[in-house]
């Protein structure tokens, strides 16, 4: 993790703050609430969906590319998805060379953890001839700044971008014992992908007695353990992970995961909402893409 | 995937026999009537071989056998920090991860690959929180675990196995963390799964499918790893949970049993 | 005092065993430790074997992996070994790619398979020039006091021994490959190679199976490879050079372990098979 180094003393007095329970972070949130956010869909044209996510601080790009390739031999009938996550040296420069490389890894992991089932995103959907040809979705996560809360931005672009995803349609043509695939040229015969039921992860920070969302990187670095949760629209859990050098008593894991849960199904409804809205707009809308 | 040079190499591309067997058993569902395949109760874990202390050149090893399950683990140091970038004033533990080539259905890579990447990470988070850093400052402690043969539960019992050898290893610890696992069905819960009962993504469809694995110091009651696979609704992961943590408790007098039994026959 | 000695003078500590004919853990010059082997403990592997000298444990599994054979040997199979020694058997190997030691014992185990031609590869043939077998068999050295060569090649032997191959066949028509599982056959081993180390200590005492402290004070080493019997290879990587006299009571002495080996192998895997 991109560790700034911070005295007792501000440490001290980032988790008084939250022990008094008063709504009194270190900028003045409460413990429930996210930072200001920031999407917009669609910035990068080259890709079949993209999306740009503002955290506060953090500033996070998703590019999908869909390519056609073969399905691996465990799930022949289905497409794949894969994750790639970059942590650019402009974010931090301890990034520089391969000092990312630990937590994009780690923050890929996650990510396909949250997707590896078949509610989530139907993959299914994305196979064109079952043993040969697929779409394979190749997601690039590539991170700007960090300002906190990776794993969570991370998981919002992703679904905002698979959201602004769309796959060129696709016709079989069945010649004797010869498959033949045509892409349609048309940019408007597309398909999309249905992320209603996409997880967002919701990481809670334990800070002293209490659990905090969406921590910035001053709290990040006072907090000894997190769990970091998929959640679905739903409330259904996609994946858990507890992660950091500190342990959890149990009952306070079922305290966090109350809060993820009611948090998670709370963002991923906003989100939607938001992509929704910014559809609507359509072309009327102004794009705001990095210049701003 | 690049040319090994420092190994024996075979032909540059294989392929398992086992993608081509004919009248293949369909898979059918974990459950047959109810009951598991090898007869065991929902709740009841295999029969748990223990031994502390096997390996003659390391600090500390231990091996643990859960049925087809076998699990070794070697702890050297607190040794000397190799990289002068790793230095650090805390003590340092690392965690190797590694599936013997021949331990799984199919045949594993020599190198370590993502997942076993991934497993060394989600294991030393297990550990770390159990293990008193500060007692050997500058230095660093190896964890190194090779799953011999796995039949499920290789990350909670490789959990297990690697307390067991740091306490063997004398290593200074909170408590020994207790790895445990368990499969989530629909509605059922399955202990202690085996090869055939875990997860797999690709050939499940509904909501509460998965399964979670967690790591418990008993004594203590914190949990240190808690990971989860699948879609599960809120109730029945916390359920999950609670099952596994009772399967902890279960197995700690065991896991304290070995541990005394080892001191006593070194003396 | 005794272990002062064997701290700061580890050399001199030896010699005043040596010279009464006894070793420090009370076994003759001419007697090899305690030898345990398991076998086919391994199910996910086509065949399987652990291997105790002692304290030295070397597991060897061996996966069967279909392939196609080389042009210019079409009804040849492949035996790929590999001597794993992992950072886990000992302080002084640490993770990342074998080291020079590994290679040099993988290359040993080859240079045994071929001499002493223990698995005929045209055995390993399915279709000739078509599909063929491939075992890759992986020694991995558990626990290293000393002696791992003739631990790896044990315990590769017996693994072979063990080794069932699914029978594999391919559709005529088709061309589609089809396997089996429920029908098995045990692959052909046809000699049985045993190597037996020696320690040549003060150039005059040749101590076998050696410990690895014995290994480090040695000033050469020497392995000498059987069948049946019948010599089969020498492998002597420098060190002391030896006379005519010495060698000849090597290989004495590794023809009359050869044959203990083997009892050894051949009765565990009887007591397998019941």
């Amino acid at each position: 993790m991109a560790d700034v180094n911070y005295s007792e003393a501000e440490k001290t007095f980032i988790l008084h703050g939250i022990q008094d329970k008063f709504p009194c972070r270190e900028d003045g949130r409460g413990c429930e609430d996210y930072r200001h956010m920031e999407i917009e869909t669609g910035v990068v044209s080259n890709t079949s969906g993209s999306a740009r996510l503002r955290l506060a601080n953090t500033d996070i790009l998703v590019g999908v590319k869909a390519e056609l390739g073969v399905p691996s031999p465990e799930k022949p009938d289905s497409g794949c998805i894969e994750f790639f996550v970059d942590c650019s040296a402009n974010a931090t420069p301890e990034f520089e060379g391969r000092g990312g490389e630990e937590l994009a890894t780690e923050i890929s992991t996650v990510l396909s953890r949250c997707y590896d089932n078949s509610g989530c995103l139907d993959l299914k959907s994305l196979c064109i001839i079952p043993k040969q040809q697929c779409w394979i979705l190749y997601i690039d996560v590539l991170l700007l700044e960090c300002g906190g809360n990776l794993f969570d931005a991370a998981s919002i672009g992703v679904k905002a971008a698979l959201y602004n995803t769309r796959i060129p349609n696709v016709t079989v043509n069945q010649e004797d014992d010869e498959m033949e695939i045509e892409l349609s040229d048309d940019p408007y015969d597309v398909n999309r992908l249905d992320i209603s039921s996409s997880p967002c992860i919701v990481t809670l920070s334990k800070i002293g007695h209490y659990h905090v969302v969406d921590a910035s990187q001053k709290e990040e670095a006072c907090c000894l353990a997190r769990l970091m949760m998929g959640v679905t629209a739903k409330g259904t859990i996609s994946a858990l992970k507890k992660e950091g050098w500190g342990s959890l008593n149990p009952e306070s894991i079922f305290d966090m995961m109350e809060t993820g849960k009611k948090i998670g199904q709370v963002l991923n409804t906003s989100l939607l909402n938001v992509l929704e809205e910014e559809e609507k707009s359509g072309n009327k809308r102004k794009t705001v893409g990095f210049l701003k | 995937m690049p040319l090994d040079s420092r190994r024996i190499c075979g032909p540059e591309s294989t392929q398992s026999p086992h993608i081509f067997t004919v009248n293949k058993d369909i898979k059918s569902d974990i459950l047959l009537n109810g009951e598991r395949k090898d007869g065991r109760k929902l709740d009841q874990i295999r029969p748990l071989f223990l031994r502390p202390g096997l390996i003659s050149q390391a600090k500390g090893s231990a091996y643990i056998e859960q049925n087809h399950t076998k699990v070794i683990c070697a702890v050297y140091g607190p040794r000397e920090v190799m990289r002068k970038e790793d230095f650090s004033m805390k003590g340092q533990l690392t965690c190797e991860f590694k599936f013997a080539t021949f331990s799984c259905k199919k045949k594993r890579q020599h190198q370590q690959d993502a997942e076993e990447k991934d497993l060394s990470v989600q294991l030393l988070e297990a550990l770390e929180p159990a293990v008193q850093l500060d007692k050997f400052p500058k230095a660093q402690v190896n964890v190194y675990i090779t799953v011999l043969q796995n039949d499920g539960i290789a990350l909670a019992a490789s959990i297990t196995c690697a307390s067991l050898a740091l306490a063997d290893a004398g290593i200074e610890m909170y408590d020994i963390v207790v790895g445990s696992s368990a499969r989530i069905h629909g509605d059922v819960m399955l202990v202690d799964p085996s090869e055939e009962e875990e997860y797999r993504s690709q050939d499940c469809k509904d909501v509460n499918e998965g399964k979670v694995v967690i790591g418990l110091m008993p004594s203590i009651n914190q949990i240190s790893a808690l990971t989860s696979k699948g879609e599960i609704d809120f109730e029945t992961i916390s359920q999950a949970i609670k099952t596994c943590i009772q399967t902890c408790q279960k197995v700690y007098p065991v896991l304290q049993n070995a541990l005394v039994n080892s001191v006593k026959t070194k003396t | 005092m005794a272990n002062d000695l064997k701290t700061f003078q580890p050399k001199e500590y030896y010699r005043k065993f040596l010279e009464k004919d006894v070793r420090p853990d009370g076994r003759e010059l001419g007697e090899c430790r305690s030898t345990v082997v398991n076998i086919g403990s391994i199910t996910t592997a086509e065949g399987s074997a652990l291997v105790k000298l002692g304290n030295t444990t070397v597991i060897c599994g061996i996966k069967a992996e279909l392939a196609n054979p080389k042009a210019d040997e079409p009804k040849n199979g492949y035996i790929v070994p590999n001597v794993e020694l992992s950072p886990m058997c000992s302080a002084q190997f640490r993770p990342g790619a074998p080291g020079e030691q590994a290679q040099v014992l993988s290359q040993f185990v080859v240079d045994v398979l071929q001499n002493s031609e223990c698995v005929n590869l045209q055995d390993l043939c399915i279709v000739s020039g078509k599909l063929v077998w491939m075992l890759q068999c992986d020694m991995i050295c558990l626990d290293y006091d000393g002696n791992v060569a003739d631990a790896c090649v044990l315990s590769l032997v017996s693994a072979l021994k063990n080794t069932c191959l699914p029978k594999v066949t391919v559709n005529e028509e088709t061309q589609a490959i089809e396997t089996d599982d429920k029908i098995t056959n045990n692959l052909k081993v046809q000699t049985t190679p045993v190597s037996t180390t020696f320690a040549i200590f003060d150039d005059h005492f040749v101590i076998v199976d050696p410990t690895i402290e014995e290994e480090t004070l040695a000033t050469g080493i020497i392995t000498i490879v059987t069948k049946e019997k019948k010599l089969c290879m020498v492998h002597k990587p420098g060190g002391t050079p030896l006379k005519d006299s010495q060698i000849q009571l090597c290989i004495d002495r590794a023809i009359e372990r050869s044959g203990q080996a083997t009892k050894l192998i051949d009765e565990t895997q009887c007591s397998l098979d019941r």
